[in-house]
């Protein structure tokens, strides 16, 4: 009972602490979206519709990621240079509830951009877009594994380091992920590394929930997550626990 | 016995924990059996940077509840290092740490229930009000919503802070928001309330309001262990206190006690003027720190007539702008000590055995530290 009153109050105040960022963040987020869903298509001067269907659905996983890997760990930078870090750190909060309040109020800034841009790809392509209940679990996973790798990142690295390793990542998802070009057009090395790489299952579940009629997923996508949201939760748990 | 209730609206743990370590500890009535409740005990505490800085080595210290103990020491003499091993960021080396008798070396969370502190940085509180931030804080140490907004109430008065209240953060000075930081520890606060240079940045004023409520702190029965490197605040404001120097505790007592060391010195201050070499010192002159412009001669007090002679004379011969003759404050057995420390440094040809975490004292030239210190405190005394 009182770890959820902690976490409550967290909340809140982590909230209050990103309420005058958070319009610009959704606005952001939408707007990165947006240029995923209408502006990625324009790169083909034809295209037909699954392929549309095809980048229209990572849109959603190309932004969780992003926020996770590149948003999260300048914010843990930023906390660790000016003391908020270890000022939280020092509070009698349970150091699992300091990372679920903190992961939640990312999910709370990141969601609206998603569903927005979701929206409208439908409405811009007529797409056939049939949200599977799974996508709630799956939208979870996503952001808590993508999140913790952010937080363990920024954690454990000096933080010119984590920024640099963040910029990295950015074009690795961006160009280098099967995840608005199926996997099978990278040379057999990079796809067979993706196989165990959680990008792509990132990209499947989301994909297999959006618009599970064109795009069956498979429990082993799942599975191959979970086990990464074990992994990278437990590190960022770990790291933000010890003491140096 | 009975135990006054001074925390009767904080319903944290560390409250219950403390009394009952109280009530265990009791001895029971008797004649002449004072109780005496160490709230915080060191002992051989020693703490290792990677790079082989001994940050802490073996500090030995106790805070009892209700007192207000003071930890002096320049930058990186190991003050923050220490604080950081009580509220379980650092792992000790060696040594123990019990607050209430609870080894929170081994039970870091019980630290974090027992201590609130106010953190050196000032905290970026962006986004929130005073009122919120306080308000939140003291929920979130575990005391109740009825509870943490009277005593917010009385100690935004007691601050003199009212006005920004309702402000957001971003928009509150430096001063402002140290205040807030401290009312964010004192609003539940643990039986060890951990203050890390409380006052900088806070206007002359407020800064004896804020005092005021550290000592109230002490009445109502927390332990205070308040880091400075401030002497000249310290020396009115502790009970006792610690000199702490490249790791070590050099000096221990109450600010009457360490004065002793110095009851019949006076402190000759001299300023040269621009340019001037320093003289040699006269005869009756027992030490001498030199800093910069500014000379600290330290003369017995029945040599007091010669020391103005002397400095007139000075004067006169255009060596030095102006001088004051003074009874020797903690300032001076600061600058004695830790001066004299230094020298012995570099008899040995030995600098940087101190550094907490590498911001920068290490290694650097004992004269040097001592000017800046000096000034520093002086600065500080002046406004």
């Amino acid at each position: 009972m009182s770890a959820l009153r902690s976490y409550g109050l967290l909340v809140r105040w982590t909230g209050l602490r990103q309420k005058t960022f958070l319009p610009f963040a959704i606005i952001i987020q939408g707007l990165f979206s947006l240029g995923i869903v209408i502006g990625y298509p324009l790169l083909f001067p034809q295209i037909d519709a699954r392929t549309i269907l095809f980048i229209a659905t990572a849109a959603p996983s190309i932004t969780l990621i992003t926020m996770g890997l590149v948003a999260v760990p300048q914010q843990v930078a930023q906390a660790r240079t000016e003391g908020t870090l270890d000022y939280m750190r020092s509070l009698p909060i349970p150091r699992l509830v300091y990372l679920l309040a903190d992961l939640t109020v990312q999910l709370l800034i990141v969601l609206p951009g998603v569903i927005f841009g979701v929206l409208v790809a439908t409405w811009r392509f007529n797409l056939p877009i049939d949200v599977s209940p799974w996508v709630v679990p799956a939208v979870i996973l996503v952001v808590l594994t993508a999140t913790s790798a952010g937080y363990a990142m920024a954690s454990l690295l000096p933080p010119l380091i984590a920024n640099l390793m963040s910029q990295v990542l950015v074009v690795l998802v961006f160009m280098f992920s099967p995840l608005q070009f199926p996997a099978d057009r990278l040379p057999d090395w990079l796809a067979a590394i993706h196989r165990v790489l959680p990008i792509q299952a990132m990209g499947e579940v989301m994909r297999g929930t959006l618009a599970p009629a064109e795009f069956p997923v498979s429990a082993g996508s799942f599975v191959l997550l979970g086990a990464w949201c074990v992994i990278t939760f437990g590190i960022s748990w770990r790291v933000l626990a010890r003491r140096r | 016995m009975q135990y006054p209730d001074v925390y009767g609206y904080c319903h944290t743990g560390w409250y219950h924990d403390t009394i009952r370590y109280l009530k265990d500890t009791d001895p029971g009535p008797g004649p002449m059996k004072e109780v005496v409740t160490m709230l915080l005990e060191i002992d051989g505490l020693a703490k290792a940077y990677r790079k082989g800085a001994r940050a802490n080595d073996g500090i030995s210290l106790s805070v009892e509840a209700g007192e207000v103990y003071g930890l002096l020491g320049h930058n990186g003499a190991g003050k923050t290092t220490l604080v950081n091993q009580v509220i379980g960021l650092l792992k000790p080396d060696a040594g123990r740490i019990l607050i209430g008798g609870h080894d929170v070396v081994a039970d870091p969370g019980h630290a974090r229930r027992a201590c609130s502190i106010q953190p050196q940085a000032t905290l970026p509180i962006d986004g929130l009000t005073p009122r919120q931030a306080i308000e939140l804080v003291g929920r979130i140490r575990g005391a109740s919503a009825i509870d943490v907004r009277a005593r917010r109430a009385r100690l935004v008065d007691g601050l003199d802070i009212g006005e920004w209240l309702d402000q957001d953060g971003r928009r509150l000075s430096g001063g402002v928001k140290r205040l807030v930081s401290f009312a964010m520890a004192a609003v539940a606060p643990g039986g060890l309330v951990i203050l890390d240079e409380p006052t900088n940045d806070v206007d002359p004023v407020r800064r004896r309001l804020l005092w005021a409520q550290v000592r109230a702190l002490g009445d109502e029965g927390a332990a205070v262990l308040l880091v400075t490197h401030n002497v000249v605040e310290a020396e009115r404001s502790v009970d006792r206190l610690a000199i702490l120097d490249h790791g070590k505790v050099i000096v221990e007592g109450s600010p009457a006690q360490l004065k002793e060391r110095v009851a019949d010195d006076l402190r000759l201050e001299l300023v040269l003027e621009p340019g001037a070499e320093p003289p040699a010192p006269a005869p009756f002159v027992l030490h001498t720190v030199v800093t910069g412009q500014r000379i600290l001669a330290t003369v017995p007090s029945t040599a007091a007539a010669e020391a103005v002679g002397w400095a007139d004379s000075l004067k006169r011969a255009g060596h030095v702008e102006e001088f004051s003759l003074a009874p020797a404050t903690l300032e001076d057995v600061y600058v004695e000590l830790v001066g004299r420390a230094d020298a012995l440094q570099d008899a040995n040809g030995g600098h940087g055995t101190a550094g907490s975490g590498g911001d920068g004292a290490a290694g650097t030239d004992g004269a040097e530290r001592a000017r800046r210190d000096t000034e520093e405190a002086s600065r500080v005394g002046a406004a």
